[in-house]
């Protein structure tokens, strides 16, 4: 079956100056959310971003799927810690993904973990819809 | 961001590092079923997507010499099983309603088709799944 997600946003004014908000998303978690040009083109900011957001999205996404991986092989993960780094240059666009995960696996064998990471990597809905992405890296290391 | 357990039972926290929103609760109920209140990698997605192609539209009519007063824009993104079994994001669908003057109908159609094709984001998603845009301008809903 399909699964439809919706977001909302309002922006006022124009680029660099105006200023926009994402309203609302669909399942409610989140809303409220400042975006803007600045917090987009420049470091150290506290607004969001469609980058961060995409970030959010790949970080959970590789997760998923990691998780997934890892119990099909009889090794549910107690926790996997992700994090996504978007990079977007101006005028180019989105030019690498750094993913880096940490896992608690218990009995996981560290080459098999990175196997299953790179799997996830490769296949996650997320990886896919971005696979024009110049460069996604991945570092996957197991927690002892 | 972390998810701990399996896929199916498991369960996933999102954080951002601007701190701009933290510890978003997701789940693959939250991805392929009911959303429940938590949050998934495609509603992420659908957020970075309505951000982006807003500050792209605003971008489009500023260098038309008309600024949006005010732009609603809405992205929601299909997630569906593919052939294979495995699921992919199949579409994203771009809604803008414009409140801006001294612009007409067909202009604000020309400007958002250039302001998606201009956001990243849809590049990187036409690879692979199909992209719609529709915008209207506010106050012109009834055809005058």
């Amino acid at each position: 079956m399909a699964t439809d997600r919706k977001a909302e946003v309002t922006w006022r004014g124009d680029l660099v100056s105006g200023s926009g908000r994402i309203d609302s998303v669909g399942s409610g978690a989140f809303g409220g959310l400042a975006v803007n040009w600045r917090a987009r083109s420049e470091d150290g900011a506290s607004d969001t971003s469609p980058e961060e957001l995409i970030a959010a999205a790949h970080a959970a996404c590789f997760s998923m799927a990691l998780s997934s991986g890892l119990a099909k092989a009889g090794h549910a993960p107690e926790e996997l810690k992700t994090s996504a780094t978007v990079t977007f240059q101006p005028g180019e666009g989105i030019t690498k993904i750094v993913l880096d995960v940490a896992g608690t696996v218990p009995g996981m064998d560290p080459d098999e973990f990175q196997k299953a990471a790179e799997t996830a990597k490769e296949n996650c809905p997320v990886s896919k819809a971005l696979a024009g992405v110049p460069e996604i890296s991945l570092s996957a290391r197991l927690e002892s | 961001m972390t998810w701990e357990g399996n896929v199916a039972r498991g369960a996933g926290a999102i954080s951002a590092a601007t701190g701009a929103f933290e510890q978003l609760p997701y789940s693959l109920a939250s991805r392929i079923e009911k959303p429940d209140g938590k949050t998934s990698p495609e509603e992420l997605l659908a957020a970075a997507h309505a951000a982006c192609f807003a500050m792209s539209l605003a971008s489009e009519l500023s260098e038309a010499g008309s600024p949006p007063e005010h732009l609603d824009v809405g992205a929601t993104v299909t997630l569906d099983q593919v052939e294979d079994g495995s699921h992919r994001i199949v579409a994203s669908e771009l809604l803008a309603r414009a409140r801006v003057t001294d612009i007409d109908q067909a202009t604000l159609e020309r400007l958002a088709a250039s302001a998606s094709e201009g956001c990243p984001l849809t590049k990187l998603i036409e690879a692979s799944a199909r992209v719609t845009v529709t915008a209207t301008l506010e106050g012109d809903e009834h055809g005058d």
